[in-house]
């Protein structure tokens, strides 16, 4: 029964696959464009956010931000909690766009934390 | 292969457990589902639908379900006995039931046939509520066993329902051995077809074989080991119960590709 083996080899061998090619076909968890018309020079910015897990949380985290002016884009993916997010440098910065997604958002009197940047 | 086996089983769920208790602690936003394959179905369900992933899925599930396909084909449903911590548990459970009973009991034959499709149905249920009512999302964790139980019965808004459901299945599966994944699991559903073709089958030799029918009770799927050449029943787990308690050296046998 030398052949039992081929089972945790072939359990351990797939997963380790699995976790190896994830990165491989990174599909976003939400695309979003906040301006209709795109600045001539836009700079972007990569954060890995706490909180970001769903597609649900990235639309949330859509709304913190797109208070801000000068944000052009947002892209998720929450597998990896990463938001990376196009803006205009002549009107906002990263730390900017850090402050409004880390913002309180209030629930009815309550103060929500629901994003912080992984430093 | 028990030993083998049974370190195999402990250690992925000591896995889970540990993911649960990280989460308590507030030290993970990770959750047993985000290693769930099942949810890899969905994921590719809702890229199809909506060329995106929808709620938490995200590219993991999907490579661990294709994953899980591969295990399937090459090894039959083995994930269920020796990678899934519900498997395990209520592989556990049945075994204390076992011992009480002094075998393990099982529908008659004729309600057994009816409630193993059971899990088709829900299976056919889980994607059509997906589709419409859950619009892709993960709308099954909260009527799934394995979500609710491993995340320490969080699975559920309602927590009486989450523990109906809970304790529901491993108090049933004390009384009716792996009742959720014989009967129930929508995974279990996905894996069947794949499972019949598994090449890393069991074989019987009956030169060797007495036909004592040890192995036939040994069996938590109620699989009929002991008048079959070769087991290819897609309940099969690769469990190897059925070799571990056969008298005769030799009469059971893993074969790989019929080698
Ligand atoms: S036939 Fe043997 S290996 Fe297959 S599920 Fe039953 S006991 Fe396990
Ligand atoms: S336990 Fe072994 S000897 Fe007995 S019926 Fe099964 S295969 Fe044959």
């Amino acid at each position: 029964m030398k052949k039992v083996v081929i089972i945790p080899a072939a359990v351990l061998l797939l997963i380790l696959v699995a976790f190896a090619t994830t990165g491989a076909y990174r599909v976003p968890t939400l695309e979003i464009e906040f301006v209709k018309e795109r600045p001539a020079v836009v700079a972007s910015v990569e954060y890995t956010v706490d909180g970001l897990t769903c597609r649900g949380k990235s639309r949330g985290f859509a709304g913190m931000i797109s208070g801000v002016e000068g944000v052009v884009s947002l892209t998720t993916y929450v597998r990896t909690n990463t938001a990376i997010v196009e803006y205009d440098p002549a009107l906002t910065n990263p730390v900017e766009i850090e402050t409004a997604f880390e913002g309180p958002i209030i629930h009815e009197g309550e103060e929500d934390f629901l994003f912080k940047a992984k430093k | 292969m028990r030993v083998l086996r049974t370190i195999v089983q402990t250690l992925f769920l000591a896995g889970v457990v540990a993911v649960m208790i990280r989460g308590a602690m507030g030290l993970t936003t990770s959750t047993c589902g985000t290693y769930c394959p099942f949810a890899g179905l969905v994921a590719l369900y809702s890229l199809l639908r909506y060329k995106t992933y929808t709620c938490a899925m995200n590219e993991l599930h999907v490579a661990l379900f294709v994953s899980l396909v591969a295990l399937t084909l090459i090894t039959k449903k083995s994930f269920c006995s020796w990678v899934c911590p519900l498997g395990t548990v209520q592989e556990w459970i049945g075994k204390a039931g076992r011992k009480v009973f002094g075998r393990y009991v099982r529908p008659p034959i004729a309600v057994d046939r009816i409630l193993l499709n059971l899990k088709y149905v829900v299976l056919v249920l889980v994607l059509g509520l997906t589709w419409t009512v859950w619009q892709g999302h993960l709308g099954f964790r909260a009527y799934d066993p394995f979500y609710i139980i491993f995340t320490g019965f969080q699975g559920h808004e309602t927590l009486w329902f989450s523990i109906f459901i809970g304790i529901g299945v491993l108090v049933a599966a004390f009384f009716v051995p792996m009742v959720w994944c014989r009967y129930l699991c929508p995974l279990s559903a996905v894996m069947d077809p794949m499972s019949r073709a598994g090449f890393l089958r069991l074989r019987r030799n009956p030169g060797l074989c007495t036909d004592c029918g040890i192995c036939d009770e040994a069996c938590p799927h109620g699989i009929r080991v002991a008048t079959a050449d070769e087991v290819t029943a897609r309940n099969c787990t690769n469990c190897l119960e059925c070799a571990e308690v056969c008298p005769e050296k030799g009469a059971l046998e893993l074969t790989l590709f019929g080698k």
